[in-house]
């Protein structure tokens, strides 16, 4: 379970300062799919950095597991993204002169994974990608698609609890775009891990079990399409101010 | 994250910048280049002078002079004004201080001494030898059989045997300068040494005796001193040596002529029986430096076989040094090669730093990739110059020895496998300590911002 409470997060200082998260308060369930939903700087990226154990909000909690990130230390904090955490970014991210199992290697390096432990789980993630036959090509050979579905094996290759996703079809076309989403939900429902999309696509975003609207760092309107799939909006905006 | 694979994701990376990577290790292979030669030139060095020192000094002979100027710093003399010493010996204007029997017997006398032979002065006024009319000049000097070296011709006795005492040893290039080409043939031929007695001063009772007795000619006689041709057969005729500084230099006679004749020559006068320098050999199972220490204290100035290594050493030490002082220079012209590299590379890496410090790799194991990049780095540039040190010096090893003529089987670039290690660990370090400053700005990213840049 995530729960965020009241979590607030400001760029800059006095006359300059800009609060990108503004009293944020929701509760995430295990194995949910979730769109955090948002135009451009409205606060939704930063809101994944908070949750990820990336960025440091001034003032509320994060609680993941029932501890709160956010006064881990951090050694606890990279510990925590290397063992509980799988990431996938819009433009992919993934090292383009190395071969597609180093890529894949990555997070269990990271981990301190033993190095006989790895080769099984690199093969077992790319299985699941449909892209082991490309184990041994370099990563700059493979398609933009291929790409991404080489980032989802990275993601999920170390079983993460959660996985962030931040507009992973942005760059790619619909077909292969769908292939993607059509992996990610697959994983999701197999494996209930958490899946987390940035996005401000609304027909991936209809997808999810769950919709979190953010406006100007604020939660506009959460969502909750599995228990309600009739489209029936239900703003439950949580303790607003202190 | 493991050591090993920090280890072989900076091997990897260095891989994939192929150019730039052998282009900044070249800047240290220079460096390593200079400093591998010049590692062998000086280990070459030192063992040439090793033979040198081994096969001209036994190391268990202890060289011992009164005078501290003879061996020590400063002109022989020093000032020209000095403290007058009823032991001193005027050599051509020059005040030396000997030593005089009572310093021999006190050396003698040491228990760890088994022998002790003073260095006999033996001046003849000029030479003369079998076939030639000419004369010549030359050094005379006690045979050294400590040390056996190559015949031409004749044989010599076995070592630690002194030569006859009607035979002299001379040098091959001697033969050259008389004008005899068989070496062979001149064995068992006479050499004359004409040897001159310095007069002595008379009392007057003597003067006026022999002017009573003998008249004018008698007294002439008396102060025109003595002289005297000593003849002796060549016994064998050494070989010019490589290493061998003794057979170029000087006729050589047995302790016991040498010490007869030098008696001779100095009846009468202060120097009698006073030596400038002697030679002690320590017993096999003492420490000549132990000698020394002890004659020290006595008032006299030993040298041991290593002592005179030492000074050796001190000259090829000095050239080394400032060999090795280029070599540092261009290491250390090689270290801001890496910096700017590593800072290249962690600007064109950025993204690359963002993702895996989002993936949760410590700042720490950062830098330690981009350290363990510099360090190999620093690595193939040891292995590249070293490589080719090693190669080139084996390569022209041969054609140096013939150049210089240093002597069949001596080389003057002697490459050991040791420091040449050491130096490309030390190589590595250096690298490493360059590669601080782009590791720790690595370490630093923030991964949101890297991730950020595009």
């Amino acid at each position: 379970m995530i729960e965020l409470k009241q979590v607030t997060k400001t760029y800059g200082k006095k006359q300059n300062a800009f609060t990108a998260l503004d009293n944020v308060s929701f509760t995430i369930p295990d194995g949910a799919s979730v769109a955090i939903l948002g135009k451009s700087g409205s606060g939704k990226s930063t809101l994944m950095h908070a949750m990820s154990g990336l960025d440091r909000p001034e003032t509320g909690e994060v609680i993941i597991d029932g501890e709160d990130i956010l006064k881990l230390k951090t050694k606890q904090i990279d510990k925590f993204r290397a063992h509980k955490i799988g990431f996938i970014f819009q433009s992919f991210f993934v090292q383009a002169n190395e071969m597609v199992s180093d890529n894949v290697s990555l997070p269990l390096e990271i981990a301190g994974v033993a190095r006989g432990a790895r080769k099984k789980k690199i093969m077992a993630a790319l299985e699941s990608v449909d892209l082991l036959e490309k184990i041994g090509s370099k990563a700059k050979n493979l398609s933009g698609g291929q790409k991404q579905r080489l980032a989802v094996a990275r993601a999920i290759v170390n079983t993460p609890q959660i996985i962030f996703a931040d507009e992973p079809t942005g760059n790619l076309d619909s077909v292969t775009g769908a292939k993607v989403e059509d992996m990610l939900f697959g994983y999701n429902k197999k494996n209930g891990v958490t899946l987390i999309i940035v996005t401000h696509d609304p027909d991936l975003a209809a997808k999810c079990d769950m919709q979190i609207n953010i406006k100007d760092g604020k939660v506009e309107s959460i969502r909750d399409l599995k228990k309600a799939p009739q489209n029936s909006p239900t703003k439950t905006r949580i303790k607003v101010g202190m | 994250m493991k050591i090993t694979d920090t280890v072989r994701r900076a091997g990897r990376s260095l891989r994939n910048a192929k150019a730039r990577t052998l282009l900044t290790s070249l800047a240290i292979a220079v460096g390593a280049f200079t400093l591998t030669l010049s590692l062998a030139a000086g280990e070459g060095s030192r063992q040439y002078a090793d033979k040198l020192i081994s096969s001209n000094i036994n190391e268990k002979a202890v060289f011992v002079v009164k005078d501290k100027t003879l061996v020590g710093g400063g002109a022989v003399g020093g000032s020209g004004l000095k403290e007058y010493s009823p032991t001193a010996t005027q050599y051509g204007g020059l005040s030396i201080k000997t030593l005089s029997s009572k310093d021999i017997a006190r050396i003698k006398n040491n228990p760890k001494v088994d022998n002790v032979l003073p260095t006999y002065l033996v001046t003849a006024q000029y030479i003369t030898f079998e076939g030639s009319s000419k004369k010549f000049t030359s050094d005379v000097t006690v045979y050294d059989p400590s040390v056996l070296s190559d015949t031409a011709a004749g044989t010599l006795p076995a070592l630690g045997t002194q030569i006859k005492d009607d035979e002299v040893v001379i040098p091959e290039s001697y033969l050259s300068t008389i004008g005899v080409k068989d070496a062979k043939s001149y064995i068992g031929k006479s050499v004359t040494l004409h040897l001159v007695k310095a007069a002595e001063t008379p009392s007057e009772e003597k003067i006026a005796q022999v002017l009573a007795t003998q008249g004018t000619a008698g007294l002439q006689a008396l102060a025109a001193g003595e002289t005297r041709d000593v003849s002796f057969r060549v016994g064998a005729v050494t070989k010019a040596s490589a290493t061998s500084l003794a057979t170029s230099t000087g006729i050589f006679v047995s302790e016991a002529r040498a010490s007869e004749l030098s008696d001779f020559l100095t009846k009468g006068t202060p120097s009698y029986r006073s030596y400038v320098a002697a030679t002690a050999i320590v017993k096999k199972d003492a420490n000549p430096e132990a000698v020394k220490k002890e004659l020290q204290k006595h008032g006299m100035t030993a040298r041991t076989a290593k002592d005179m290594q030492g000074l050796l050493f001190t000259i090829v030490n000095l050239l080394q040094g400032i060999v090795i002082g280029f070599g540092v220079l261009a290491l250390i012209a090689s270290v801001f090669g890496i910096i700017n590299t590593q800072y290249i590379s962690v600007l064109e890496r950025t993204q690359q730093i963002g993702l895996m410090k989002a993936l949760g790799m410590r700042g720490k194991d950062v830098a330690k990739l981009f350290r363990y990049e510099a360090a190999w780095i620093g690595f193939l540039g040891g292995v590249l110059g070293s490589g080719a040190a090693w190669g080139l010096g084996t390569l022209l090893n041969p054609w140096i020895t013939k150049q210089l003529g240093l002597g069949e089987g001596t080389y003057l670039l002697v490459f050991q496998a040791i420091p040449i290690i050491l130096l490309i660990v030390a190589l590595m370090l250096v690298a490493v300590v360059a590669g601080y400053f782009p590791a720790r700005k690595a370490a630093k990213l923030d991964p949101i911002e890297a991730l950020r840049t595009e």
